[in-house]
């Protein structure tokens, strides 16, 4: 009895755990389907989006960038002269983090190295240090057969995708270096401070001249493709994601000819050249030397040619004719002129006599000479600017005094950047007697008025500068800010989104007399004087030449820096005006080494007709 | 033999169930033989359904020819198979780093597989034999030596998934057949504590290494847990001695709380000590597969991308991405449960669960109707069984517990599994039959 009721008892407990037991794991299957219910609806959308990012791979279609033309762009026309196009072409990419294991990222990228003929040491260095999400751009500018020998092994090139890619194409490469600039690959310096104006790691980026300017309008706005593709990132599918825009045209206001024509005409020289219309502030020329080619450094895998041309020390990145100050000597004695002139200390008709040499009385007398020596003779204002006359000049600076002076190259900005639309212009420098104080801790002498009157000393000015100072006196004192670009166009050029208008920069006021005495001055310069090599031309020329004093470090021999200043026509409209200015640097005296290019640019002028009005 | 009035007795509702989840997991083996790029199968489904065919007729068969067989034999079962199993572990080719399986050429057996029936099958024999001792803290040793020494075996191999699987198993049986609950609790807080300690210290060293912390300078610094340990066994020894010399049992109280925590402390001293940083951030991957994105923790990851992307009706028969794009590993096998709640949806996931909860629930009510001790045992272990099975592979891939490789009764590929989980429910039906017999 005992036994069956111990059975019983014994019964009933296993009983109690069995139903304990029962209820525990319909306990934990309660708790299993919370979690299905948190998991697939609480957290469902966080789990769709990721399910989706597995097998979405978001390729960019770049947009093709925006196309530049020269000032004579016509929409009806085809003989166009395009600066800057694209070509269609191919990069080879990959996404590290998409391998399984860096043995497999390293033999993949070993084995596509070769066949793309690139450093496959530096390539996985490069890997290991970008977020391993990034893309990674094997090499650009590929040719489609080598996508097609890369997407018919997808088991030897897992992971390695190919997309579309333009290329640049600057058409007539080193002519237009300067103004185009180049693009290249955005560096993480730049890319952190772009972002937030919608810039993507993988784009490339404006580096230099109109590229870097008008980046904004060139660059349009990236697609993408999604590529469906599956754990070995091979493609599925495709779905069409954003479509790209294009980025916007340029008409610039260079004149494919003329820019041509001093390309050729500076031959090897160094220095610049820059041609701008007065009335508009429209650059028709703008030319630095020595050069480069922009084509040949856009691409990610011309790395080295870009760091031997940095390195260069001829500098060939450096625009000369915005980057660059050198003293104006004699073509400072504008600035001197309109000084005495405007001041009212002096009249035009009023003479010196140059014996060919100054003296600068003082404790001890010292001497100037005038050029090699040579006596001038007695000349009036309009003589002295034409023969170049240090004599002259040295008087008549040593009456009006430093300040006039100082004032009036203040007044007409040369102390200041013109604005042009390239990036890293840099400002001429305009002495005083504080300045100098400051900095040698001396006082202003004599001599300094005398220097500074005929250009030489403390001055510099950039070419473009001198470019606005001729401009004020061909434009009536009014200054137009030097710009290069004209219009943005739409991408089929059909319409305009901004046209560029005129934008004055300064004014100063100057009497016809001053006007008048200093153009025939120049145009004296040009009949009888430095420039009388472009007396032959059919449409009056007016110019002054300088010659900076210089020493040289790359050559030995050539030690002075040319300048050559002219404006045509003269007595003409200053709406059909065109300003030249040339530096050469170290060349053999001013006349020698600059007047034959502005004489070229000029003649090319003439010819196309840039004077008609003036002609008829 | 069945006589004719046993078919009354016949369990319906359970061989519907197994059918039914057998068939869910042949389509979804199917749906997840795809190949990514060639959309060939691979062809697995086809032995999957040789497989519950040879289960099929192995299931009636036992159920026919009576499980008392079995019982009788149960002995020489179990020796006979755990002499294959060290066979196994030690002769067997390496596959993937595991010597679990012979091979038969076209087909391969994974002999620990049956072992787990094996030793449910002892553990009941004996726990019914020593059903009035059982209270008796010497009487788990023979019970802790028949899972243990498979369990050590099957380590060997490494299977770690499913030597684990005998542990629970042992202690939800001992719990079932009366033993003391004082001594299953204190053996398991010994396990508790030498585990989590370690745990918690790697845990919070890798997550504010700066910050002071008491109970970690305590353990790791000085001599202090060395004292506390010296005086845990000084006071259980002097009150294991007075229950002796007094008879009085209420000492129990003092001494068993005390020897449980001086054991566990040592263990857990032991292995803390012992741990390479290796082993520490597996620990850590453990419990966060987050930290390990690409590694330990992708599998998981993309499980709960699998299931939480499902939705209510799933994204479609053969048309899971992760599934069918290759991101979901092991998904025929382990991770078999995502690829049914990426296709089928919440709504998949939900019948999976309650067929697999109906075929525990007629298991254990088989277990209560049993006729006799040992029958009782018997489907109670086997039940729980199919119940840590589902828990561990489950919970696995919804992330709530470890990772773990451990198959999904009934459902993922592996003919031995499927097989021995249809014998499982061939000596269930044949209990319910056999009860008034």
């Amino acid at each position: 009895m005992s036994v069956t009721s111990l059975r019983g008892r014994m019964l009933e407990a296993f009983r109690g755990k069995v139903f304990l037991f029962m209820s525990v794991t319909g306990g934990i299957f309660i708790i299993f389907i919370f979690q299905l219910i948190n998991l697939q609806f609480i957290q469902g959308s966080y789990y769709t989006t990721r399910a989706r990012s597995n097998i979405e791979d978001n390729v960019p279609v770049p947009a093709s960038r925006g196309e530049v033309y020269d000032r004579h762009f016509d929409i009806q026309s085809s003989s166009n002269k395009v600066i800057a196009s694209n070509r269609p072409s191919f990069n080879i990419t990959t996404v590290p983090a998409k391998f399984e294991n860096k043995k497999q990222m390293a033999e993949i990228v070993q084995r596509v190295a070769v066949l793309l003929g690139v450093d496959s040491f530096e390539l996985l260095r490069e890997m290991d240090k970008a977020n391993p999400w990034q893309r990674i751009v094997i090499k650009e500018d590929v040719s489609f057969d080598i996508v097609v020998s890369i997407a018919s092994h997808e088991e030897l090139y897992e992971h390695i995708m190919w997309e579309d890619a333009p290329v640049r194409v600057y058409n007539y490469g080193p002519v237009f270096s300067h103004v185009m600039g180049y693009i290249g690959s955005i560096d993480p310096g730049e890319y952190d401070k772009l972002k937030d104006q919608g810039y993507k790691y993988y784009q490339k980026i404006g580096k230099n001249g109109i590229e870097k300017q008008y980046d904004n309008f060139l660059r349009g706005t990236d697609g993408s493709v999604k590529r469906i593709v599956d754990v070995h990132n091979r493609t599925e599918g495709e779905e069409l994601g954003d479509e790209p825009v294009s980025g916007n045209n340029l008409v610039l206001s260079l004149d494919y000819e003329l820019q041509n024509v001093a390309y050729t005409a500076m031959q090897d020289k160094m220095g610049s050249v820059v041609a701008v219309k007065p009335s508009t502030g429209e650059i028709l020329v703008l030319l630095s030397k020595p050069d480069f080619d922009p084509n040949l450094i856009t691409s990610k895998n011309a790395s080295d040619i870009l760091a031997s041309l940095q390195s260069d020390e001829q500098k060939p990145f450096l625009n000369r004719a915005i980057q660059s100050k050198y003293p104006p000597a004699s073509t400072f004695k504008i600035i001197t002129s309109i000084a005495a002139l405007e001041d009212e200390k002096w009249q035009p008709d009023w003479r010196y006599f140059c014996s060919g040499h100054y003296i600068l009385k003082g404790l001890q007398d010292r001497s100037y000479q005038c050029y090699k020596g040579q006596s001038h003779g007695n000349l009036d204002m309009i003589g002295a600017i034409g023969m170049s006359c240090n004599v002259y000049f040295y008087n008549l600076g040593y009456k009006i005094g430093p300040t006039s002076i100082i004032n009036y190259a203040k007044y007409l900005c040369m102390d200041k950047v013109t604005g042009i639309d390239l990036p890293g212009e840099i400002s001429g420098f305009v002495p005083s007697k504080q300045w100098k104080m400051k900095t040698f801790g001396q006082g202003w002498f004599d001599g300094d008025t005398i220097n500074l009157a005929i250009g030489q000393g403390f001055t510099s000015i950039t070419p473009v500068a001198l470019c606005d100072l001729v401009s004020a006196i061909v434009n009536k004192g009014i200054v137009y800010k030097p710009h290069l670009v004209r219009e943005v166009r739409s991408q089929d050029n059909a319409t305009v989104i901004k046209r560029i208008e005129r934008e004055k920069l300064f004014e100063i006021p100057l009497s016809a007399r001053t006007i008048e005495t200093v153009t025939s001055g120049m145009r004296f310069g040009v009949t009888n004087g430095t420039s009388a090599r472009l007396n032959y031309l059919k449409v009056p020329i007016a110019a002054k030449t300088g010659t900076v004093q210089t020493r040289s470090v790359v050559k030995s021999d050539n030690t002075q820096h040319a300048w050559f200043v002219g404006f045509a026509p003269f007595g003409g409209s200053a709406e059909d005006s065109v300003v030249v200015v040339v530096m050469v640097e170290y060349g053999v005296a001013g006349a020698i080494a600059a007047v034959p290019v502005g004489e070229a640019v000029f003649s090319k002028m003439i010819s196309m007709g840039y004077f008609n009005d003036t002609q008829k | 033999m069945i006589r004719r009035s046993d078919l009354a007795k016949f369990d319906l509702w359970l061989i519907v169930f197994v059918v039914i989840l057998s068939l869910i997991g042949i389509f979804t083996i199917y749906s997840a033989g795809f190949d990514a790029v060639t959309k060939i199968n691979n062809g697995m489904y086809k032995k999957q359904i040789i497989s519950f065919v040879i289960g099929l007729v192995l299931m009636f068969g036992i159920m026919v020819i009576n499980f008392r067989i079995i019982e009788q034999n149960c002995f020489y079962i179990y020796i006979g198979l755990l002499f294959i199993v060290i066979l196994t572990s030690f002769l067997a080719p390496s596959i993937r780093g595991t010597r679990a399986w012979i091979d038969f050429g076209f087909f391969s057996i994974q002999p620990s597989e049956f072992m787990k029936i094996a030793a449910i099958v002892m553990l009941a024999k004996y726990l019914e034999l020593r059903e009035r001792d059982i209270q008796n803290f010497r009487e788990l040793f023979v019970p802790a030596i028949i899972t243990l020494v498979p369990v050590f075996f099957i380590m060997l191999q490494p299977d770690f998934g499913t030597a684990m699987i005998f542990i629970p198993v042992l202690f939800v049986m001992l719990f079932a057949a009366g033993a003391d609950i004082t001594h299953l609790v204190s053996v398991a807080s010994i396990a508790l504590i030498a585990l989590l300690i370690p745990t918690y210290i790697t845990h919070h060293e890798w997550l504010h290494a700066e910050t002071y912390n008491p109970v970690i300078s305590f353990f790791q610094k000085g001599s202090g847990v060395f004292i506390l340990i010296a005086v845990l066994i000084f006071i259980s020894a002097v009150f294991f001695a007075f229950r002796f010399i007094f008879a009085k049992k209420s000492y129990r109280r003092i001494y068993i709380p005390a020897t449980v925590l001086s054991i566990g402390l040592v263990l857990a001293v032991i292995l803390q000590r012992s741990l390479r940083d290796y082993q520490k951030n597996r620990i850590l991957v453990y419990l966060n597969p987050d930290l390990d994105p690409k590694g330990a923790g992708y599998n998981v990851i993309q499980a709960k991308i699998a299931i939480g992307s499902g939705g209510f009706f799933g994204k479609g028969y053969l048309s899971g991405t992760q599934t069918q794009y290759g991101f979901l590993p092991e998904k025929t096998s382990d991770f078999v449960f995502p690829v049914i709640a990426e296709e089928w949806g919440f709504f998949g996931a939900l019948v999976v669960i309650l067929l697999m909860f109906g075929i525990i629930y007629q298991g254990l009510k088989i277990a209560l109707e049993a006729k006799d001790k040992f029958s009782s045992l018997l489907a109670f272990g086997l039940s729980s069984l199919f119940l840590f099975h589902a828990i561990i592979n489950v919970g696995m891939v919804i992330g709530l517990t470890p990772v773990t490789g451990i198959p999904l009764c009934f459902v993922s590929y592996g003919g031995t599994n499927l097989i021995m989980c249809m014998i499982a429910v061939g000596i269930l039906l044949s209990i319910k039959m056999s009860k008034s017999s």
